[in-house]
Parts: structure tokens; C-alpha cells; sequence
């Protein structure tokens, strides 16, 4: 058994805290900090001021692969995979780190309205590690974006290169357009 | 424009360039070496410079921080965009996180 140190435990309580401002499930802290569940859900009822939301988490991975979402998430994973490359950084900071550039990007400060959430951010890279999801050059503009591995992607142009026609125009955009 | 203020302006750039290259660098580097597009080992020895050594590296007539995106067809893609500008900007995000620092170093 490991022994008890109170420096790590400063430092896992630090990282729950980070994770739990940006936006994390309970499902994500308990697998990645060693804290336990109670002390968990009460650091969590702290910072938010209420429960930790119940219910699994999405599995699914078709919603990395609609449209917005895909921008969203192979920009995450672009920059996930860069930090993973070219800097020291790996594990759940380089998530953290990759996450919070991935808001500045973007330009939204509240996770919470960001389109990829930090607990879909995660799931992501375990979706890519147990390749059941994989990044592909696109065949116009050579970016690389999230496709699932068992596709035919042999001339695959980018949601980006190639805008579905209806892509973006939903009722909530049409609504905000004319307000 | 005299030739003279050119000059000047460069070195102008180039020592706010390093000076905000070191800031990053400082406060957190994984992060600042994303947002420079350079290598690790640039970032060490950019961090470890002292300020007399900037002040030194400034003072030359050629710009050191280089033009990032050497592929003229993602530079002509990305500034004739018709579409959306955050679309644009997302785009770009994508293509240059793709890209190895060492390709811009």
C-alpha cells in the first residue's frame, strides 16, 4: 500500500480542483486523482455549490463525428497530440493544458458553453488510445481531423474543405441572426 | 520610410518579440511553446538568456521571428476565406497545431 503523504494529497486535491472548474465529472476525477468518491462529491458540492450531476457518461463516439463537434474536437486533438510531441507535458495535464487552449481558441472563457466539454475532451483521447477513433489528413487543405478508424477515409476531404449545405444553419443561429 | 527607421523598427520587434517569447516561456511552457511554434530545446535556451544577451540578440537587422505557415496554399486558403470567420480562425487553429515546430524553427 502506498504510503500516506500529505504533499500528494495537496497536490491531487489541487488537480481535482482544476479539473472541477473546467468543467470535469465525478466519472473523470475518480480515475484520474486518488482521492476518494466522498471526498470528491464534497470538493465538488464546495466549488460548484451543487451535486455532482448522476448518470453515466456519453459513449458514443458518432458525436465526434457530426459536424460542429468535429471541428471542435480534432482542434483539440491537434493541440493534445502537439503538447504530447513537442513538449514534457503528458497524462491528464497535457489534457488540462490542450483543454484550456483549446477555450482560448475558441474564445469562449466558460467552459461550460464551450462545444467540447472537458469530460468529452477526455473521452476523446481514451477513444483514440483504444483506437476506436483516429485522426486523417484531409486530402484538400492536409489538416487532420477525428474519423473513425474503420472507415473508408482513402480521399477524405475535411468537414471544413467541404461545409455540408445545411451544416450551422439551425434554428437557434436563425433565431440569434435576426435578434 | 527611411532605410534607417526600418532598421530600428526591426530591432524594435525583435526585442518585444523576445521579451514576450521569454515572459511565455516562463510562466508556463508547454503552453508557450504551442503558442511560439518552436522546439523545446529553442524554448530552454530562450527562457535561460539573460538580459543583456536579448538585448544583444535584438540589435541585428534581420527579423528573427520568421513567417509561420511556409505553404503558400494554406496561407492563400486561409486569408480569400469566404465562409464564416470564426470557421476561419478554427481552420487555422487546426492546420497549425498540425504542424511540427521544427518545419517553423
Amino acid at each position: 500500500m502506498e504510503k500516506k503523504s500529505v504533499v500528494n494529497e495537496a497536490q491531487q486535491i489541487q488537480l481535482a480542483i482544476q479539473l472541477i472548474t473546467l468543467g470535469a465529472r465525478l466519472q473523470l476525477l475518480e480515475s484520474q486523482t486518488t482521492l476518494s468518491r466522498e471526498r470528491l462529491i464534497k470538493l465538488y458540492k464546495e466549488l460548484k455549490g451543487v451535486s455532482p450531476p448522476k448518470g453515466m457518461l456519453p459513449f458514443s463516439t458518432d458525436w465526434f463525428l457530426t459536424w460542429q463537434p468535429n471541428i471542435h474536437s480534432s482542434m483539440f486533438l491537434n493541440i493534445y497530440n502537439f503538447m504530447r510531441e513537442h513538449t514534457d507535458v503528458n497524462g491528464i495535464t497535457a489534457v488540462i493544458k490542450a483543454y484550456r487552449l483549446y477555450l482560448d481558441e475558441t474564445g469562449t472563457e466558460d467552459p461550460e458553453a464551450a462545444v467540447l466539454s472537458l469530460t468529452r475532451a477526455w473521452t476523446l483521447v481514451r477513444f483514440v488510445e483504444s483506437k476506436m477513433l483516429k485522426l486523417q489528413a484531409c486530402s484538400c487543405c492536409g489538416g487532420h481531423f477525428v474519423v473513425n478508424v474503420y472507415d473508408l477515409n482513402q480521399h477524405f476531404a475535411c468537414s471544413l474543405c467541404h461545409v455540408p449545405s445545411r451544416a450551422g444553419k439551425t434554428k437557434k443561429t436563425r433565431e440569434m441572426a435576426a435578434a | 520610410m527611411t532605410e534607417k527607421d526600418m532598421m530600428s523598427d526591426i530591432k524594435d520587434a525583435n526585442l518585444s518579440y523576445l521579451m514576450l517569447a521569454q515572459q511565455m516561456i516562463r510562466s508556463d511552457k508547454a503552453t508557450a511553446i504551442f503558442r511560439l511554434g518552436v522546439s523545446k530545446e529553442i524554448a530552454d535556451v530562450l527562457e535561460s538568456l539573460t538580459t543583456a544577451q536579448l538585448l544583444k540578440l535584438s540589435s541585428t537587422n534581420m527579423m528573427l521571428a520568421r513567417f509561420r505557415f511556409d505553404d503558400c496554399a494554406i496561407l492563400n486558403m486561409l486569408t480569400s476565406y469566404t465562409k464564416d470567420r470564426h470557421l476561419a480562425s478554427a481552420h487555422a487553429a487546426i492546420l497549425m497545431a498540425g504542424q511540427a515546430p521544427e518545419a517553423m524553427a
